[in-house]
């Protein structure tokens, strides 16, 4: 079986090689047999690495320890669910799985360019196949998979407890997923560059793929940060820890991107801009990589560490000078003719909103290596922690959501003093009295008292939107509130999808700030029958319940909760384990969740041979609008991917007419904010 | 007509915003990320300052109080490993730094055992006693944080 494995994946890099070759020999000779060739070389490549993948996955599905892979991840004991997830526990088949990914990616991208772009698919289509060949090589010759024991053991050293967790079951996935679709955009960017067609042709045959890489971007971030809240036991969710900036940054990279897109295609502008924000993201995922897996950095997920660094930064660094060399190569071309006439204009507020999104990514990249640099340049390492992160992001969060407001209402090219009050006076009414409130509900933080005014009037503005677009529905279809509500979203599923990210995204906000300043601590060590307080909480530890498993021992600790009237809401259970095959202690969390607050319960000690217990609890105001604001953003980048019937139909019969200059035209106009 | 410079003055005035922000937050956050050796090295000049110490917690010097939630121990230098993963011996035989480390109401971390390799955070007062207020563990190259901020 293992030697299928390793064929599998010498055949896929030999393929990967070929079809380098092929389409570029295929695109400069005008010769469309070799291209087809190399297409399905992809193809095969594919086929090759999910083999592996495959035979991976049988692998840990039977416990064979005589693989050094299963031996380290797994155990007999392990939950099956969990030996399906150990596939990207570590290192090398994290790597099989970023390359499956990669394989997938590039060969529906073949397919859905077989007939589309005939110039500039078949490089795109070799970038991408340069990526797998990196990827390729590193598994072939420095982390293989399929690699023996000497000695087979009877019993694996089972997979980190930490990871054995619903969310981390589903993080690494979502978040490879997000990383290794930027590859495709990028791909057809570079494409571009190499090609000199400079249009705006990539940016429209791969906005879903954009699209798709932000969606699972945002959910991946989103499960890592449910993960620490609910596994790491420290009552927050987000700590500027390496790892999880190596995941932040390409997410803002990427929403930049998304938005400054669009003044591409309305205005002609910002071509250096676009090109140099989805090399910026591809690059960062990258270092995503390297930073996980080098160690250089030390992080709370360096679950596995390894010599991998050196190679990943030397293919960072070499995809980096050789885009920045295109990029300068073509400079000369990529000028645009257009100007940005006013302050008060749609492209200028994208314009601020990209630079504060980079100017973000660039303070959390460099609060991240600086240990490196500090030691590198000084010879002492001097880190900075989240303090640093807080500092330099939370004003620059507030001028982000401001300007996630101004963004969608304000007209292109200039806006009149009369189209901003009339946009404008709502919202802005909306947020002063939000603010106002805060104020009176003794909220007296200046920072706090902002950031609820800004997110009002945020939402206020998308209210105001949703309802101007209703009453012109209601007033030309004379349509019941309901069914206009519905046809607007499904008519212009792009632009109202978009709304509904930034509701979301100004939901997750307010849970963040609510969270970050009203968070309160109590640590307490009782005996069992004795009761301590928290809040309007009274909490009494009833005693132990103790269960043993071959795979898991576990203590856990019975804790009434009484409200403030003195009755009992719930009793939570939080619990210490003992995973026995990893001889290693984990601390389960109870949370008790309410839109106003979260309780949340960590026992974090057993004393006095059981009598004893120490416990951890943390009050959280408004952290539960954190997980609703990521579900409305996951709802809405729905919305804006679900396909548009009108806009297919309208594009498949401009393609029957086989006019596809009427076809980009139609795909022009069914473009988010063209309307 | 080239509005442009003008939108190089708002595009600038941005810039330096964000460069400001991240110059003051440097100046009022950083920390010192040291072994037990280096610290040892730089005694003097660390007084009062906050730092983050790498070490291993030296076996038979643990005291811990669950009803005060006070951890104290000893912390010495992390001794390097062989290609084996085995200690390598120092050539000359010394008597190993050592650094007591007292924290104070924070619960003990899950994995922390002596032997083990640590990350303490706290300030180094007189006397080499550090008051931390975070004692992170590590069980191979993994770290857990009790704790944020």
């Amino acid at each position: 079986m293992t030697e299928l494995g390793n064929l599998a994946l010498a055949i896929a890099l030999i393929l990967a090689v070929y079809s380098i070759f092929a389409n570029i020999y295929g695109a400069r000779r005008n010769a469309p047999d070799f291209v087809v060739s190399a297409r399905h070389a992809l193809w095969s490549m594919c086929a090759m690495v999910t083999i592996a993948v495959v035979v991976l996955w049988v692998a840990l599905l039977r416990s064979d320890f005589s693989l050094e892979y299963v031996a380290s991840y797994s155990s007999s004991t392990l939950p099956t669910v969990y030996k399906i997830t150990a596939l990207w526990a570590g290192q090398q088949g994290s790597l099989l799985l970023w390359t499956w990914l990669l394989a997938i990616f590039t060969s529906v991208a073949a397919f859905q360019n077989r007939r589309r772009n005939p110039e500039t698919t078949p490089y795109a289509l070799a970038v991408l196949a340069g990526v797998s060949i990196f990827f390729l090589l590193m598994l072939n010759f420095v982390t293989r998979p399929f690699d023996l024991l000497a000695t087979i053991p009877a019993e694996g050293s089972d997979l980190n407890p930490l990871l054995q967790n619903y969310w981390m079951a589903i993080h690494p996935p979502s978040l490879y997923t997000g990383y290794v679709s930027a590859s495709v955009p990028f791909a057809f960017g570079a494409a571009a560059l190499i090609t000199g067609k400079l249009d705006d042709g990539w940016i429209r045959s791969t906005r879903r793929w954009a699209i798709f890489s932000w969606f699972f971007l945002t959910l991946g971030n989103l499960f890592g940060a449910r993960w620490a809240y609910e596994v790491l036991g420290w009552g927050g969710y987000w700590a500027w820890d390496p790892v999880e900036n190596a995941a932040f940054m390409p997410w803002l990279v990427m929403t930049a991107y998304l938005h400054s897109v669009m003044i591409q295609e309305r205005k002609d502008m910002l071509k250096v801009w676009n090109l140099s924000l989805i090399g910026l993201a591809f690059g960062l995922t990258l270092f995503g990589t390297f930073i996980t897996r080098s160690g250089v950095i030390s992080s709370v997920h360096s679950f596995t560490q390894s010599g991998l660094g050196p190679y990943f930064l030397s293919f960072l660094i070499a995809a980096t000078l050789a885009y920045t060399g295109l990029l300068i190569f073509r400079s000369k071309q990529l000028r645009s003719p257009a100007e940005f006439e006013s302050y008060l204009s749609r492209e200028a507020a994208f314009l601020f909103n990209n630079l504060i999104l980079v100017g973000i990514t660039f303070a959390v990249f460099w609060g991240t290596i600086f240990p490196v640099l500090s030691e590198a340049v000084r010879g002492v390492k001097i880190t900075v922690g989240p303090p640093f992160f807080n500092r330099v992001n939370a004003p620059l969060a507030l001028g982000l959501v401001f300007l996630t407001g101004i963004g969608p209402l304000i007209a292109w090219r200039r806006t009149s003093a009369d189209n901003l009050i009339r946009s404008f006076a709502t919202p802005v009414v909306i947020g002063v009295a939000a603010g106002i409130v805060t104020a009176a509900a003794g909220l007296r933080q200046w920072y706090v008292l902002t950031a609820f005014s800004l997110a009002a009037f945020v939402l206020g503005t998308v209210l105001v939107e949703f309802r101007r677009g209703m009453k012109a529905r209601r007033h030309m279809m004379s349509e019941s509130r309901p069914r206009a509500l519905v046809n607007l979203v499904a008519k212009n599923n792009r632009r109202y999808g978009g709304y509904v990210i930034h509701v979301g995204l100004i939901v997750a906000f307010i849970g963040v700030v609510g969270s970050s300043f009203f968070r309160t601590e109590v640590k307490k060590s009782v005996h069992s029958g004795d009761s301590f307080t928290i809040g309007s909480y009274t909490l009494r530890f009833l005693g132990f319940t103790q269960l043993d498993t071959p795979h898991v021992v576990s203590a856990t600790a019975r804790v009434e909760v009484l409200g403030a009237d003195g009755r009992e809401i719930t009793v939570m259970t939080p619990a210490k384990l003992f995973y026995v095959r990893a001889q290693q202690p984990a601390t389960e969390v109870a949370i008790r969740s309410t839109p106003l607050s979260d309780l949340y319960l960590v026992l974090a000690g057993i004393d006095d041979g059981g009598e004893t217990a120490t416990f951890e609890v943390f009050l959280t105001p408004l952290v539960f609008w954190l997980w609703a604001g990521g579900l409305l953003m996951v709802l809405g980048t729905v919305i804006v991917m679900w396909p548009n019937v009108r806009e297919r139909a309208a594009i498949a019969a401009a393609m029957s007419r086989s006019s596809t200059a009427a076809a980009r035209e139609l795909a022009d106009s069914a473009a988010p904010g063209s309307d | 007509m080239n509005i442009r410079p003008r939108f190089f003055i708002g595009a600038g005035l941005i810039i330096l915003a964000i460069g400001y922000l991240i110059g003051n937050a440097m100046r009022s956050t950083s920390e010192y990320y040291l072994t037990v050796a280096e610290v040892a090295a730089r005694q003097s000049e660390l007084g009062g300052q906050s730092l983050r110490v790498a070490g291993q917690v030296k076996p038979g010097t643990i005291e811990w109080d669950p009803n005060t939630l006070t951890l104290k121990f000893e912390i010495v230098p992390i001794p390097d490993l062989n290609a084996a993963g085995e200690p390598v011996k120092p050539v000359v035989a010394t008597e190993p730094v050592t650094f007591r480390v007292v924290a104070a109401g924070e619960p003990k971390p899950d994995m922390f055992a002596a032997g083990r390799d640590v990350i303490v955070e706290g300030n180094l007062g007189a006397g080499g006693v550090i008051t931390a207020t975070q004692v992170m563990t590590s069980c191979a190259s993994k770290y857990k944080p009790k704790r944020s901020q």
